[in-house]
């Protein structure tokens, strides 16, 4: 294709755009619509994600020895730890160490600790698993080490929030297939419309020996444009919104003095977002023009 | 050249709108296609265009055999063939001179082509100062004309015209078909589809006469109606 036939594809499809204006609103409107849906499940996913990241980060399991338990014994909890093909990293927390940590956690009233030592504690070890998803079964069987007095983890959290998370992935997958679906379709039937008006000028196009791509290509630049617009405005809007719900939320957990929930600031995961929101609205206008002008090809 | 060789055309809703045609134009030829309305003369037409197919039989345009051509070939097949409507088929949004000049830009000619075979075409049909009108700004001649030099633009060997005269007033009519003769004697094949009794009868040229889907008259220098049978009146 010749640069000039580009240049004239391109100007025909942008005049069409705003010749057809309000045809174009309700198509923009549509795809709008769809993409902040599309968004705002797209920014669910991404916090959970974020958040599902972050525990995994953090000490997931924790055991600990009978505080009378001797050095040869923690010795053997330790090394069947490491034994375990479940566990991705074992960290010993020594009596002292825990120690240190208390006084720490206590600050102030650090002076209650007075006249103690570290000998009352138990030694610990911090557990990194290979995947959570086992964590029910590595549990029982770290109940079983002799020496072991209990193990402390987040577990069930853990598997619901895992389960939740594959959950929200397939709902959010299923609905934003359907609704492009719906958005291709309901573009293709304005766009439709803006063919139907021109389709005088189609087929004097074909008698004069138009190629069918000569023809199509202006319509499919006009759904690309709307598609492209429909992005830039939903994602306008997603970002405005999620920027305000995220300071509100951060401001919130902060008052509560808590961080184990973090929401991701929107400039974390905006480009991403605006890379996807314009593949699927220029997808979503490309496809709803090549559907829309299929029939007044065949001349 | 076209060629049709035992040529059948049966619609979907079983007409038979041609019926074993056999015919050849030559090259540099003027024919008229005349007949009664329904006689299947835009058939004919449609069929050299590949507008539509046949049921049986072959068609040679250009060398080029084709009822056995492939689709995506249409176009070029229609580059090489001008053609001409009663109802002129402008695209109201141009300017005359877009109007013809969009006839090259579909073949992606080069700008330095469109400026000089634009205004050339133009001239040809005495229009050269319409450029910049948009059609509905014109008479209905006026409009053919655009009409014409569109279709001669991109100097096609072949020029079809169904009934280019059938919307216009007698004196139009005559200088649309004389502007037809012109072109001709530049060496391009015509063939019109026409009901003008009078002019058919004066310009003396090959006459090709359909009868409810076959050939029942081809006579060079022919008339419109059959000798001898001058008082029956035709539509
Ligand atoms: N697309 C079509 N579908 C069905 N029948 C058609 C179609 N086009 C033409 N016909 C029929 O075929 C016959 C020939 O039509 P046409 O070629 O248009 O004749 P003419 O141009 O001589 O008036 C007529 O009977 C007409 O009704
Ligand atoms: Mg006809």
């Amino acid at each position: 294709m010749k640069v000039r036939t580009i240049k004239y594809i391109f100007n025909e499809g942008v005049k069409n755009v705003y010749k057809n204006r309000l045809m174009s609103l309700a198509s923009i409107s549509t795809i709008t619509a769809s993409l902040i849906i599309f968004g705002i499940f797209y920014l669910i996913i991404a916090n959970i994600n974020h958040n599902i990241m972050k525990l995994k980060e953090q000490p997931e399991m924790q055991v600990f020895c009978n505080p009378e338990l001797d050095d040869m014994g923690v010795k053997l909890v330790q090394n069947a730890l490491i034994r375990n093909s479940n566990i991705a990293e074992v960290t010993m927390v020594t009596k002292e160490e825990a120690f240190e940590k208390i006084k720490e956690m206590l600050d102030e009233d650090a002076d209650l600790l007075e006249g103690l030592d570290s000998s009352f504690l138990p030694v610990s070890f911090i557990i990194k698993l290979k995947d959570i998803a086992n964590s029910g079964e590595v549990v029982k069987e770290l109940k079983k080490i002799n020496g072991v007095d209990k193990v402390t983890y987040p577990q069930k959290t853990m598997e619901i929030i895992s389960k939740f998370t594959n959950w929200i992935h397939v709902i959010s997958i299923v609905l934003t297939a359907i609704l492009l679906i719906i958005s291709v379709f309901i573009i293709s039937n304005t766009i439709k419309l803006t063919v139907f008006a021109r389709r005088k000028e189609i087929s004097i196009m074909k008698y004069i020996g138009a190629t069918n791509w000569f023809i199509r290509w202006p319509f499919i630049v006009e759904g690309i444009l709307i598609g492209f617009i429909g992005a830039a405005v939903s994602f306008v809007i997603s970002g405005f919104f999620y920027n305000r719900i995220e300071n509100r939320f951060t401001q919130e957990l902060i008052q509560a003095g808590t961080d184990i929930i973090t929401l991701l600031k929107f400039n974390e995961i905006n480009l991403p977002m605006l890379v996807m929101f314009m593949f699927l609205g220029c997808t979503v206008g490309a496809f709803g023009s090549i559907i829309s002008i299929r029939r007044y090809l065949k001349v | 050249m076209i060629e049709f060789i035992k040529v059948k055309k049966v619609y979907p809703n079983d007409v038979v709108a041609l019926n074993n045609i056999n015919v050849k134009i030559n090259k540099g030829e003027f024919v008229f296609l005349v007949g009664q309305s329904g006689s299947g003369k835009s058939t004919f037409l449609k069929l050299i265009l590949k507008e539509e197919d046949p049921t049986e039989g072959t068609i040679f345009v250009n060398g080029y055999e084709v009822s056995a051509m492939k689709r995506r070939d249409i176009p070029y097949l229609r580059r090489s063939i001008g053609v001409v409507f009663q109802d002129f088929r402008l695209l109201p949004d141009k300017t005359v001179y877009e109007n013809v000049a969009f006839a090259m830009r579909i073949t992606e000619a080069l700008p330095k082509e469109i400026r000089r075979q634009v205004p050339m075409a133009l001239g040809l049909v005495g229009l050269s100062r319409k450029a910049n009108v948009f059609p509905n700004q014109l008479s209905g001649g006026e409009q053919q004309r655009v009409a014409v030099a569109r279709a001669i633009v991109n100097n096609p060997s072949i020029l079809i015209a169904d009934e280019p005269t059938g919307n216009l007033d007698p004196e139009t009519s005559w200088e649309i078909m004389k502007l037809l003769v012109d072109i001709n004697n530049r060496g391009t094949t015509v063939v019109v589809a026409t009901h003008e009794k009078s002019i058919v009868d004066s310009l003396k040229k090959r006459v090709i006469c359909l009868d409810r889907g076959t050939i029942i008259r081809d006579q060079q220098k022919g008339t419109y109606e059959n000798e001898g049978t001058h008082n029956k009146i035709y539509i």
